[in-house]
């Protein structure tokens, strides 16, 4: 890495100033050929501002963007894409109503390239004349990716790529990324997941508040550096904390039991119970049958054999609503399906309260203000942009959805995947959340697709694998390595807790 | 509605609609393109008294819709695959239709246009003299105002050949008396609504006017006046049952009505029948002349008096029938139930 | 199988249409050859309408000024033909397809420039259209040259086909596949049809992969007007005039894009359902006009069977989606 080499992509001194909020004040990059750098930063810090600089769908107040040393003023997407730039956003890029054939047409992408790279990902068999709104989700990122190498670009830049994608495929992803190092492709690499960027990196940008603050090499031992520089040093330290041992969990009937659940061809004949005052961990790769579980358990879907008990009570939900009046509160992976995008925060954090209220009566304003604001500290939620919850960065959203229930005093909250996409300091704040919430004699049913964090809040964990439960863990005795060979169905039965 | 019913149940039982029926009981189509107004709907009743009354027809089948010449000429074509033997059309437009009304012709389908003439040769055209109604009202007002004033003109809708045939008689009228001031002119699209805001919106400027000519949306511009405390000026309206109460009523309304009967579409059915029994007139136009009812002299008001009748929707016009072409009574129109029903 | 599920919703509508032609026949059993040719002739205004508001949906918009876009182009043709040559009529037509693709045009920059919402920039297009239409011809007037006036009439004679069999193929219907094929297959195949399915279907997505979003947009509001223009130019075909109150056009556009099973929103369906659908729709007031159904009752029959089509249709889609799912 010398320094009179010319590098492939140079962002130098880039602003961007959104009315009052400066997004980004003095952002810098540096891509040479054939290296992968991480570009790292907490939410909020400009990290897709500066993505969006990048890729052409901004303009910068000021600085620079060069590409081979050439200026590179960026008017559009397909500017950039001219450019040899080619991104692989957050979400997929693929055109719903259109086949995969036609998606492809729509950016002159040569087939043949682009079924090679499927094969290399793993689903070389799937039909280009496949709707791509009927892909599941991860096939869609791998479509994404496959489509963006096709295209042999010079500086490939992966938002989030992997955040959707089941373990095993990611490992296919960081295999094909590795490769294209040989190719003297450059590659920005975004993900919040560190054992992904030590795997695969070169070196890590970090970003806070708007600018580069640190560029590191990756070497061992670098997270923690790293996390230091993303939080600025005011992390707490104790919230890695080690689970509570299952023995001193609260007596009585347990909150929630399901009995035999069966719903569909993917789930099959599961139960468990979740206690007062626990939060008990769900893992599972990708479809495994834990989406039909919530589904079922939030009243989202009716089971097809089986039920549920509350409190020791039989219940049977028509109705999500049912669900809520039951004290069972859903919260979705999927942001967007929760919240009120263009309302106030206010307004979605009260939405649960609403639905209490007779069709007709009057919202009780005072109290749901005092509930309102209380959450908004208990949680803290940033306030900056009072305005629209579209407006909050991804963690600060997650936050709103958590904070409506637990301002609404539900007992028991459902949470699926609550940590996808969100940064590590908002990450390391719904941990304790959980455990003080669970503290406080609430339970919590907690799905995360990212193993490290069960130990960090879960009590005990179970492990389901094609629709069945085939492993329950103290958490406190599951490491991650543990928890994913029982993922995969490895190590069936191991000691068996309760 | 029983007549639907009754053809459903023949389907059902998959005979079809007998044919081959009496000489007599005549089938008549009918045409008409503007929904939801007093007038129209009169004509409507009319035809179906007259159907009625004449003991000649056995059924009638109304297309009756909000629609364009187009929408005409699709309704005309379905009623000659219907196979009627006449069609009565109040036509959208008088060059529009040539294609469709030919093509009924060819069929050997009498086609009478009522209301508004056709330029179609083959049709038979009967309808109220509207340059006439125009001129007969405004020539009134113009004279009651002692040939000079400033008069507010009430126009129909754009674009309508009777609207334009009006404006011809209207300017016919006050070529003859030049001292008269048109001060303001608008078009009331013969909305009920429209036309009594236009009025209200023109006495809120509070420029004086001498009188007001409407185009049959009269009894509105009377309330306007009175709603908003104006002095009433003389007003020119049509035979509408609501202004022609108001003429006798309103105190100091100084007005005129012009007939502009809806059962014009009776008159149709009847030269229809004429013509199919083998009497057609010796013109293929026929024009029903308007009389004007004015309420300041004796004798007018004794023929407004007469033709008061509470029964009548305050928007159907009060000339409920022709004399010389309709033949049913007050009741039948009224009923509004043609053969069948 | 892929076509039978990819076409279900047109096979559906053609089979809706078949079973409406034989209660046509029961109901009236000398309804024939001449009925088809008037049903083809009644439809052509609505097909072109329905035409120009289905590519629009699909792009992800609505145009509420196709009506009005077609009252100012008849008015033009009329204004402009009357007392023309029929030599001069022929450019005279062509003018007034590029005048339609103006104003289809700009409507799209207006939308894109203004980024105000499509609906109401095209209300607002909708007055101001219906004034000029006015300010061209204030009542009904002007003149069609014959051969014009000539093609939608009669039918097609077929060297070698009996008269009897080739009277059924109306010219009006002939006149329809002709405008719009010539425009809608090419468009179908090229890169900026694809980049409209894509628009409609996700624009975001579209903007990032680099689909020029604004042109693609103005593009197809343009071939709207285009369409509205064909439709314009019919509506003087058929009635010798030009009118400057626009008909029913623009509510039974949105009512044939509907029930022809292109989706409001966006990115999915094609011209063939809609006008089928606008067959379907001129064919049940036809057998409603057999009837002598009270006039009152046929709008509400009319709103039912669209109604109770898309309905039944979303219902079965639903079905075909969650079986292929299983």
């Amino acid at each position: 890495m010398s320094d009179e080499r010319i590098p492939l992509l140079e962002a130098s001194n880039v602003t961007k100033i959104f009315g009052a909020v400066r997004a980004l004040t003095s952002a810098s990059l540096e891509l040479f050929s054939g290296e992968i750098v991480a570009l790292l930063g907490a939410n909020g810090a400009g990290k897709s501002t500066l993505v969006n600089v990048l890729t052409g769908a901004i303009r910068p107040d000021s600085g620079h963007v060069r590409i081979r040393g050439r200026e590179f003023k960026a008017a559009s997407p397909t500017d950039a894409r001219q450019s040899g730039l080619i991104p692989v956003y957050q979400e997929s890029s693929m055109i719903p109503d259109l086949s995969v054939a036609d998606n492809l047409r729509l950016t002159n992408t040569e087939p043949a390239p682009f079924r090679y790279w499927l094969g290399e990902l793993g689903i070389g068999q799937l039909g280009l004349d496949e709707e791509a709104g009927g892909l599941p989700l991860a096939t869609l990122r791998i479509l994404d990716l496959a489509r963006a190498l096709a295209s042999e670009p010079e500086v490939l830049l992966l938002d989030e790529m992997t955040a959707a994608l089941p373990t095993d495929l990611v490992r296919k992803v960081l295999d094909v990324i590795r490769s294209q190092k040989a190719r003297d492709c450059g590659i920005i690499f975004i993900s919040h997941r560190f054992v992904e960027v030590a795997a695969v990196c070169d070196r890590a940008s970090v970003l806070r508040d708007g600018r580069t603050v640190g560029n590191l090499a990756i070497e061992p031992g670098v997270e923690d550096r790293i996390v230091d520089m993303m939080l600025g040093g005011s992390i707490d330290a104790a919230a890695a904390r080690k689970a509570k041992s299952a023995d001193d969990r609260a007596p009585g009937l347990p909150r929630l039991s399901a009995k035999g659940l069966s719903a569909g061809t993917n789930l099959a004949d599961v139960s468990f119970e979740l206690h007062r005052g626990e939060v008990l961990g769900v893992v599972a790769l990708e479809g495994q049958g834990q989406d039909e579980l919530f589904e079922v358990l939030s009243g989202f879907e009716k089971p097809s054999g089986g039920f549920i008990e509350v409190e020791g009570n039989k219940v049977s939900f028509e109705h999500p609503a049912d669900a809520i009046e039951a004290g069972l509160a859903y919260v979705p992976g999927d942001r967007a399906a929760a919240l009120l995008m263009q309302r106030s925060v206010r307004e979605n954090i009260a939405l649960p309260f609403s639905a209490q209220v007779s069709a007709w009566g009057a919202i009780p304003v005072k109290r749901e203000g005092e509930r309102v604001a209380e959450a908004i500290e208990r949680l803290q939620i940033d306030t900056r942009a009072q305005g629209e919850v579209r407006r909050l960065s991804g963690g600060n959203q997650q936050k709103v959805t958590i904070g409506r229930w637990i301002a609404t005093g539900t007992k028991t909250l459902l949470l699926f995947d609550p940590t996808r996409g969100i940064d590590i300091r908002t990450k390391r704040q719904i941990y304790p959340l959980m455990r003080k919430f669970a503290k406080q004699g609430a339970s919590v049913l907690y799905y995360s697709s990212e193993l490290e964090e069960i130990p960090l809040v879960c009590d005990r964990v179970i492990v389901i694998f094609s629709g069945r439960i085939v492993d329950t863990f103290n958490a406190g005795d599951a490491d991650e390595s543990t928890l994913m060979r029982a993922a995969h169905g490895l190590a069936l039965s191991s000691a068996e807790a309760a | 509605m029983k007549k639907a019913l009754s053809v459903l149940a023949a389907v059902a039982i998959g005979i079809g609609l007998p044919s081959g029926v009496l000489a007599s009981d005549y089938s008549i189509g009918v045409s008409n393109t503007v929904q939801g107004n007093g007038w129209r709907e009169q004509m409507i009743c009319a035809i179906k008294a007259q159907a009625l009354s004449s003991g000649k027809v056995s059924d009638l089948n109304i297309a009756h819709r909000n629609t364009d010449a187009a929408g005409q000429l699709e309704d005309i074509r379905n009623l000659i695959q219907a196979g009627v033997d006449a069609i009565i059309i109040n036509p959208s437009n008088p060059d529009g239709l040539n294609a469709a009304i030919q093509e009924a012709t060819d069929a050997g389908i009498v086609v009478v246009a009522v209301d508004q003439a056709v330029s179609a040769p083959t049709a038979y055209v009967l309808s109220n003299n509207q340059e006439e109604y125009a001129y007969l009202g405004a020539k009134w007002l113009f004279e009651q105002l002692g040939g000079s004033g400033d008069v507010v003109y009430m126009r129909g809708a754009a674009g309508a050949s009777a609207d334009s045939d009006r404006d011809a008689g209207f300017h016919r009228a006050h070529d003859e008396h030049p001292d008269v001031n048109i001060i303001h002119e608008v078009f009331t699209g013969w909305q009920q609504d429209q036309g009594k805001q236009q009025m209200l919106d023109f006495l809120a400027t509070g420029i004086p006017l001498d009188g007001v000519w409407t185009s049959g949306i009269d009894n509105v511009i009377v309330d306007a006046f009175l709603e908003s405390d104006s002095p009433l000026v003389p007003i020119v309206g049509a035979d509408n049952a609501g202004f022609v109460g108001m003429l006798s009523s309103v105190d100091g309304l100084v007005g005129a009505a012009v007939t502009n009967p809806g059962s014009v579409g009776g008159a149709g059915i009847a030269l229809a029948l004429n013509i199919l029994g083998g009497d057609a007139p010796g013109d293929r136009t026929v024009l029903v002349d308007p009389a004007l009812w004015e309420n300041q002299t004796e004798e007018g008001k004794a023929t407004l008096a007469a033709a008061e009748n509470p029964n009548l929707d305050p928007e159907w016009p009060v000339s409920v029938s022709i004399p010389g072409w309709t033949d049913y009574s007050m009741e039948q129109i009224i009923a509004c139930k043609g053969p069948g029903e | 199988m892929g076509f039978f599920r990819r076409e279900s919703w047109n096979l559906g509508l053609v089979a809706i249409l078949a079973l409406l032609f034989v209660l046509t026949k029961v109901v009236q059993p000398n309804y024939g050859a001449s009925g088809i040719v008037g049903l083809a002739q009644a439809a052509l205004p609505f097909a072109f309408a329905a035409a120009a508001q289905a590519i629009v949906v699909i792009v992800g918009g609505i145009d509420l000024s196709i009506a009005s876009m077609m009252a100012v182009t008849s008015v033009a043709a009329a204004v402009m033909m009357e007392g023309a040559s029929e030599g001069q009529a022929f450019w005279i037509a062509l003018f007034i397809l590029a005048l339609g693709t103006a104003m289809g045009a700009l409507n799209g920059i207006l939308i894109v420039l203004t980024r105000v919402p499509d609906i109401v920039v095209t209300l607002a297009m909708l007055y101001v259209w219906e004034g000029v239409a006015l300010m061209i011809l204030k009542a009904p007037g002007g003149g069609a040259s014959d051969w014009l006036m000539g093609l939608p009439i009669g039918s097609i004679p077929l060297p070698g086909v009996p008269e009897s069999v080739s009277s059924f193929l109306p010219k009006a219907l002939l006149l329809l596949v002709v405008c719009i094929a010539v425009v809608w297959v090419p468009l179908k195949r090229s890169k900026l049809g694809l980049q409209i399915y894509a628009i409609g279907s996700s624009e975001q997505a579209a903007y990032r992969t680099g689909v020029p979003v604004k042109r693609s947009k103005v593009a197809a509001y343009a071939i709207a007007g285009l369409f509205a223009a064909m439709g314009g130019l019919v509506l003087t075909a058929s009635t010798g005039i030009g009118a400057p109150i626009p008909g029913p056009y623009l509510l039974a556009s949105v009512a044939a894009v509907v029930l022809g099973g292109v989706v409001l929103g966006g990115g999915r369906g094609g011209l063939l359902g809609p006008i089928i659908a606008v067959f379907i729709l001129r064919l049940v007031r036809t057998i409603l006009t057999f009837l002598a159904v009270d006039p009152n009752v046929t709008t509400i029959v009319e709103g039912t069977i669209m109604v109770a089509v898309v309905m039944v249709g979303g219902v079965l889609a639903l079905r075909g989606r969650r079986r292929s799912a299983a």
